[in-house]
């Protein structure tokens, strides 16, 4: 009696255990996850210091925020579909923290005023790149890139390249952190909760999945399909203007090619999270283990004292097998 | 501020008009295209060579005419280049350097114009740092008959045919910062690998017994950034130095501060950094977020790193020494074109010296350097033609 139900529960368990398992490993964004901690726990072997792994995760947290901001941004944008992709992001980034930063000229009284000029920069570049892609009717990927020369020129016209350092108490709030975690994290955190909420749980987010699945059906089934598109540019530029003010507070001013790097890091984490490229099918969670493990890849190989070329092939490779497991295992299309 | 450099702005406006144009051109048409019908390449190129055609006639119309007169009154002993047309070909403006750069060269050479030593000195920047397009650019500059060419270059090598072709037409190419090795071109280059030596040799004076150091390197794959880094190595095996860690920061603070702080908890004490410029600041960051000792941190003459250092010596007698290249280095590599032009025997090799900045000079050099840019120096003619004669 006592033996079966002991049994019994043990099975139970099992099953129940093998059932997460293979739950987990049906969510594409669990090797992203994987391969992150892989990451982690290999750079741990060479800290020598005490505390090293909590200060290794700390600036992992701090510097994969960003990246975060951007990609949920992103990822929107890619769901929309084949062709669908935001390469404007670094020119407005720069341009909204060049701007931000501009007007409040280190007095910490217009932070507010300066975080809406930021937001603002950034609506004001997602509604010229929509009018661009649905009036003109111009590719996405060419309007953006076309749209990003003019957003990077008038950054460079308005600010000549120099670097105006931020107030005081951003520049504190953008380093610091809160119960030992980095704030820029909870602000990533907190974005990633809410496009998480959209996309999964409001029916915005079913719409986005459906026009990036099938524009057609999803036009004939009373999808507002370009409504949709227009909400998603903004809210991808205005996100990316965002991260420019953030930092560009964070590293101590704009720089004109602060936003660089997050021209192919914006689309890597999207997709070493687990979104389809193809459009359609996205997840929040992917990209904090992408954007870690885009950090901590770097960190690994730069404490192990690689050259930069083998650091660069094994980057390379190392993304290139995480996105191939990923969409082996992951959905479907 | 405002009016700062509309030229790059005009030229990026025309080229996404001239992108965008077949869609402007179905507005008005109420046609139907392709998106891709009108391809962009062409269309720029196309306009830019019919305008140049038009151009080239009455240009060397007016060269010939000018050249006339120039040969008739060539009896002076100097050849006059007040005639003369100079453009820079430059492949880069995204970084306060390279803004400096082309803020000094509009500096100098107005003034140039103006007093009638040369009849021109346009700046042209490619929009994206590409060698094609650089090259591409160079030959518009063929065309419409400048008598000099100052290159900063995106590439030693890719853009040598286009640099020939110049000499060829017999145009004077002179580069700088970026150089080529096409064997017709001056080269007005820097030692980098001095630049890197220097830094091991002021730490081996700040630190006798040697130590841990931290390696900040440039943009992978660069020239500069092998050069530096080369230098910066073979100095450390003299001495009791030792690279814990090395990183490439691009040369921006974001991307320093980033791979430093990736990097730091597995290093143990640092006692200095060795830079390239442009990446002091984000290092300085960086190790104060991981609440680690500051180390002696080599700085690259920006403005934040000079503002940084400062707060640093008045707070704790912070030392630390800052050497780069001035941004004003465009107008030498202008001078000495205006010299080459004037007939002058020019080595097709000369080199010009850093811009240092000291314990003792960082309250002036910073005084004088724009909130947010580079300590800079421009060259003057007489500068010139000291670098002209040391080398002859």
């Amino acid at each position: 009696m006592n033996m079966l139900t002991r049994n019994n529960r043990l099975q139970i368990a099992k099953r129940g255990f093998k059932d997460l398992v293979g739950a987990m490993l049906r969510k594409p964004w669990i090797w992203a996850y994987l391969a992150a901690g892989i990451t982690y726990l290999a750079t741990l072997l060479v800290v020598s210091i005490g505390g090293g792994a909590w200060a290794l995760l700390y600036a992992a947290l701090t510097f994969a925020s960003f990246a975060v901001i951007v990609g949920v941004g992103q990822m929107f944008v890619i769901t929309l579909g084949p062709g669908n992709v935001d390469l404007s992001i670094p020119a407005t980034m720069t341009l909204a923290g060049t701007l931000a930063l501009k007007f409040m000229e280190t007095d910490g009284a217009l932070v507010l005023p300066g975080l809406l000029i930021a937001l603002g920069v950034g609506l004001a570049c997602g509604l010229f790149n929509f009018s661009l892609i649905l009036l003109l009717r111009i590719p996405p990927i060419i309007a953006t890139l076309s749209s990003s020369f003019l957003f990077q020129s008038l950054a460079i016209w308005s600010n000549r390249g120099l670097r105006i350092k931020p107030p005081q108490i951003l520049a504190d709030f953008t380093t610091g952190g809160t119960f030992g975690i980095p704030n820029a994290a909870l602000v990533a955190l907190l974005v990633s909760i809410l496009a998480w909420f959209v996309l999964e749980k409001a029916i915005v987010g079913r719409w986005i999945s459906a026009a990036g699945q099938n524009s057609r059906a999803a036009r004939l089934g009373g999808v507002p399909v370009n409504a949709v598109r227009f909400g998603v540019y903004l809210s991808c530029a205005v996100l990316a203007g965002f991260t420019g003010f953030m930092l560009a507070n964070f590293s101590g001013g704009a720089n004109l090619n602060m936003g660089a790097e997050y021209m192919l890091m914006s689309i890597a984490v999207v997709v070493i999270g687990g979104s389809s490229i193809a459009g359609g099918n996205s997840n929040v969670p992917g990209i904090w283990a992408a954007a870690l493990f885009m950090f901590l890849i770097v960190s690994m190989l730069n404490s192990y004292g690689f050259g930069a070329g083998v650091r660069l092939i094994l980057t390379g490779m190392i993304i290139v097998s995480v996105v191939a497991l990923a969409s082996k295992r992951g959905h479907k299309i | 501020m405002w009016m700062c450099d509309p030229a790059i702005l005009m030229r990026r406006v025309l080229f996404t008009v001239l992108l965008l144009w077949p869609k402007i051109a179905f507005l008005k048409n109420k046609t139907i295209l392709s998106p891709f019908k009108g391809d962009k390449i062409e269309t720029k190129q196309d306009v830019a060579l019919s305008r140049q055609g038009g151009k080239m006639k009455l240009k060397t119309m007016l060269l010939g005419m000018i050249a006339g007169t120039a040969f008739v009154a060539s009896g002076h002993a100097m050849a006059d280049t007040s005639d003369k047309r100079i453009a820079l070909s430059n492949n880069y403006a995204g970084n306060s350097w390279r803004q400096a750069m082309l803020e000094s060269w509009e500096k100098v050479t107005s003034e140039a114009v103006s007093n009638g030593t040369v009849a021109a000195a346009d700046a042209f920047t490619t929009s994206e740092n590409q060698a094609t397009e650089q090259a591409a650019q160079i030959q518009n500059m063929i065309l419409q008959g400048y008598d000099a060419i100052v290159v900063n270059a995106a590439s030693p090598t890719a853009i040598n045919g286009a640099v020939k072709e110049a000499c060829d037409a017999g145009i004077i190419v002179v580069s700088f910062d970026g150089i080529v090795t096409e064997p017709c071109a001056w080269r007005i280059a820097v030692d980098f690998r001095q630049m890197g030596r220097d830094q091991v040799k002021y730490l081996e004076n700040r630190h006798p017994d040697g130590g841990n150091l931290l390696e900040i390197r440039g943009l992978a794959g660069v020239f500069v950034d092998d050069e530096i880094s080369a230098g910066i190595h073979e100095e450390v095996a003299r001495t009791n130095f030792k690279i814990v860690g090395s990183v490439h920061g691009d040369w921006a603070q974001d991307v320093a501060q980033k791979a430093v702080a990736g990097i730091l908890p597995s290093l143990p004490d640092i006692t200095a950094v060795v830079t390239q410029g442009g990446d002091g600041y984000g290092a300085a960051q960086a190790i104060h977020a991981a609440n680690r000792p500051t180390p002696t941190i080599i700085m690259g003459n920006r403005q934040d790193e000079l503002q940084w250092w400062s707060e640093q010596k008045a707070a704790n007698g912070y030392e630390t020494t800052s050497l780069s290249i001035a941004p004003g280095v465009s107008t030498l590599a202008f001078w000495v074109a205006q010299q080459i032009l004037d007939g002058s025997d020019v080595a097709k090799d000369l080199t010009v010296p850093f811009l240092r900045v000291d314990q003792d000079t960082l309250e002036e050099i910073l005084a004088q350097t724009p909130a947010g840019s580079v300590a800079n120096q421009e060259y003057s003619l007489d500068d010139a033609k000291n670098l002209i004669k040391s080398t002859n």
